[in-house]
């Protein structure tokens, strides 16, 4: 899986692609509209992450371009413009996804597994791990082969984590997958952990193995110990 | 009180009692003139007389004109002193009493003491007192009303400059980033007035600008690092060889940096709700998005075990740009729930002309004023940033919105109406 990270922030731009090389796709940097603009033109992606405010020119623009080359690239776009006119320009020029910076490394990760699938499968897809089976489209999950009945909150989570395998993932961006930024209260913290609670309860019931474990005063890790 | 009203007004009593006053004067001069003429001719007269009786005899036909002097026989009182008197005497023809001046004196009139009284008839006088004292009243009073009129169109013109420069301050306004244009008058003070407020408005208006662009700008570069932070602690809590400080640590960067980037976005969103930068206002069904969002928060509700419920007996609409309904109602419903206490209760109330969103909670511990304003917190949680309700606000005082704060028994209301 190849990606192109197009962000003239060095230090995000690193970042994003030590997260994602982690997660096994190869990933590359462009830091200006002209890099990023021969990178696209030279190479194939699967997927690219590009940021609106780019030294030389638009990213808006390089979407464009993008689009009418190869339409099958996956498109997030990644920016400090939280204006809906911004978002809705965006997925008008045929972007996949908008995530508002500053964002979780996590979530972007989720987006992008998110939108690999759709791609890939046309949203016809299981993902597996281990005896966790997750049917996306009809958003049901099933341990060896029997069903387990999750609540909406419970599913996402359970996404989540399967999207963000053997990561540390903070309570915070947990809460903020599941109910948006503006949940910032002591409660949502609260209630992360009591959905997990219930999540590891019903899957373990049905004979999973605990793959959930609490690293203490950050959060959580989904994955064999 | 207008200005000019007000000058005129004194002017106008002023000139009337100082007018009063001349007039009396003028009437008393006059009349002085008249009475000294008319005393120093009786007292001529007198000398007539006394020379004409030394020289022939004083017989009672001498003198035929009626009225014009009597002479009797008669003693003269001890401390007589000769005076002059207003006296009415009887006019043989007309009947009518009519005004003399009189001097009365006593000589020996063959070697009889007689008793002499000379008058002259003031009627003549009067009518020139009259006269006179009308003619100058009312030159005086035409040229009081020529002034005043004068006056009163002089100041209007003169003053006209300033009325144009206070209508043009009345209509300037920050927010409409328009500078204000000033006229240039001929009189120096107006002009220098003229100069010093433009140039104060000019400051303001940069100032404005610049604080405006500041905020703005501040919060939005301000994403790109904090997005990196946020990033780079990310891949720092992956790595497993961390100690439980330096976890502790890192938390309370992490938590820190989330907060500063919610503070941020507060910011940039209130800077562009004050710049109207939201377009395509649409009608939205306020009601059912609030209670849609509600029952998107189920779980929260369920863990402080609050009762929900919801009065829809007409939907409440607006005309808004959809994000800002959405960060609208985001923003009451976290209220709701923020300081909600378990086992609460909230409360949704619809009307036609009013919407209301009531929870249970905590007394506050600030002025009810005091709730609207930017970064006054309740309760000291540090992950609210204190900015939601004074977006909430911002909204409502830009798109005619009025929100109403009430408190009854620990229950706490906001209340949406259209504004007037």
């Amino acid at each position: 899986m190849k990606m192109l990270v197009v962000e003239d922030e060095q230090g995000l731009a690193e970042s994003i692609t030590a997260y994602l090389s982690k997660e096994g796709y190869r990933c590359e940097m462009a830091a200006t509209y002209q890099e990023a603009d021969e990178k696209l033109y030279l190479y194939e992606y699967d997927c690219i992450i590009v940021d609106l405010t780019l030294p030389g020119g638009d990213g808006l623009q390089l979407i464009e371009t993008l689009k009418k080359r190869s339409a099958s690239t996956g498109i997030i776009i990644i920016s400090a413009r939280n204006a809906l006119e911004d978002r809705i320009k965006g997925l008008e020029v045929g972007s996949d996804d908008y995530l508002t910076k500053p964002f979780h490394l996590s979530e972007l990760n989720a987006r992008v597994k998110s939108l690999i699938r759709r791609r890939n499968f046309g949203g016809h897809n299981e993902i597996h791990y281990h005896e966790i089976a997750v049917q996306s489209l009809s958003r049901k999950v099933f341990v060896k082969d029997q069903e387990t009945v999750l609540s909406r909150k419970e599913y996402d989570l359970l996404l989540y984590f399967l999207s963000n395998i053997d990561v540390a993932l903070t309570k915070v961006s947990i809460a903020e997958h599941l109910w948006g930024d503006h949940v910032d209260s002591a409660d949502s913290l609260d209630m992360v952990y009591s959905h997990i609670k219930n999540l590891r309860r019903k899957l373990i019931e049905k004979g999973s193995r605990d793959y959930i474990r609490s690293i203490y005063g950050i959060g959580y890790k989904f994955g064999e110990a | 009180m207008r200005l000019l009203e007000k000058t005129n007004r004194i002017y106008l009593l002023f000139s009337v009692s100082l007018y009063i006053v001349a007039a009396f004067g003028m009437y008393g001069i006059i009349k002085w003139l008249i009475y000294d003429e008319v005393e120093s001719r009786l007292l001529v007269e007198k000398r007539d007389f006394l020379v004409y009786i030394h020289h022939y005899d004083w017989k009672q036909d001498s003198y035929f004109v009626e009225n014009k002097i009597e002479v009797e026989p008669a003693r003269k009182p001890a401390h007589f002193k000769e005076t002059f008197k207003d006296t009415l005497i009887q006019d043989r023809y007309s009947q009518k009493m009519l005004p003399f001046r009189q001097l009365t004196f006593y000589v020996p009139i063959q070697d009889m003491e007689h008793r002499v009284a000379i008058r002259k008839s003031m009627i003549q006088s009067y009518r020139l007192i009259e006269v006179i004292t009308f003619t100058m009243a009312l030159m005086l009073g035409l040229l009081l009303l020529g002034t005043y009129w004068f006056q009163n169109r002089l100041s209007g013109r003169i003053w006209q400059p300033f009325y144009e420069t206070l209508s043009r301050i009345k209509n300037f306004d920050l927010a409409q980033k328009q500078k204000l244009q000033l006229p240039q008058p001929e009189i120096i003070e107006f002009k220098e007035l003229n100069e010093v407020i433009q140039r104060m408005s000019d400051k303001i208006l940069q100032d404005y600008l610049n604080l405006k662009e500041f905020t703005e700008n501040a919060s939005h570069e301000l994403q790109t690092p904090l997005a990196l932070i946020n990033a780079k602690v990310e891949q720092l809590i992956q790595s497993e060889q961390l100690t439980e400080n330096q976890t502790h640590w890192i938390q309370t960067i992490y938590e820190a940096s989330l907060r500063m980037s919610r503070l941020n976005q507060g910011l940039l969103l209130l800077a562009k709700i004050e710049n109207r930068q939201f377009i395509n206002e649409q009608v939205i069904n306020l009601s059912e998005e609030l209670q849609e969002k509600l029952l998107d928060m189920e779980e929260v509700v369920q863990y402080k075990q609050i009762t929900l419920s919801i009065h829809n007996e007409s939907p409440f609409t607006v005309s808004l740009p959809p994000v800002l309904a959405e960060s609208l109602i985001t923003n009451l419903v976290s209220n709701a729930l923020r300081h909600n206490v378990t086992g609460g209760e909230i409360r949704l109330h619809s009307l036609a002309d009013r919407l209301c969103l009531s929870n249970t909670g905590q007394i506050l511990q600030h002025q009810p004023s005091e709730l609207f304003s930017r970064f006054k917190k309740e309760g000291g949680s540090s992950e609210s940033v204190g900015l939601g309700l004074s977006i909430v606000k911002e909204i409502c005082d830009n798109y005619g919105l009025q929100i109403q704060y009430t408190e009854i028994n620990g229950m706490h209301t906001f209340c949406l109406s259209q504004g007037s």
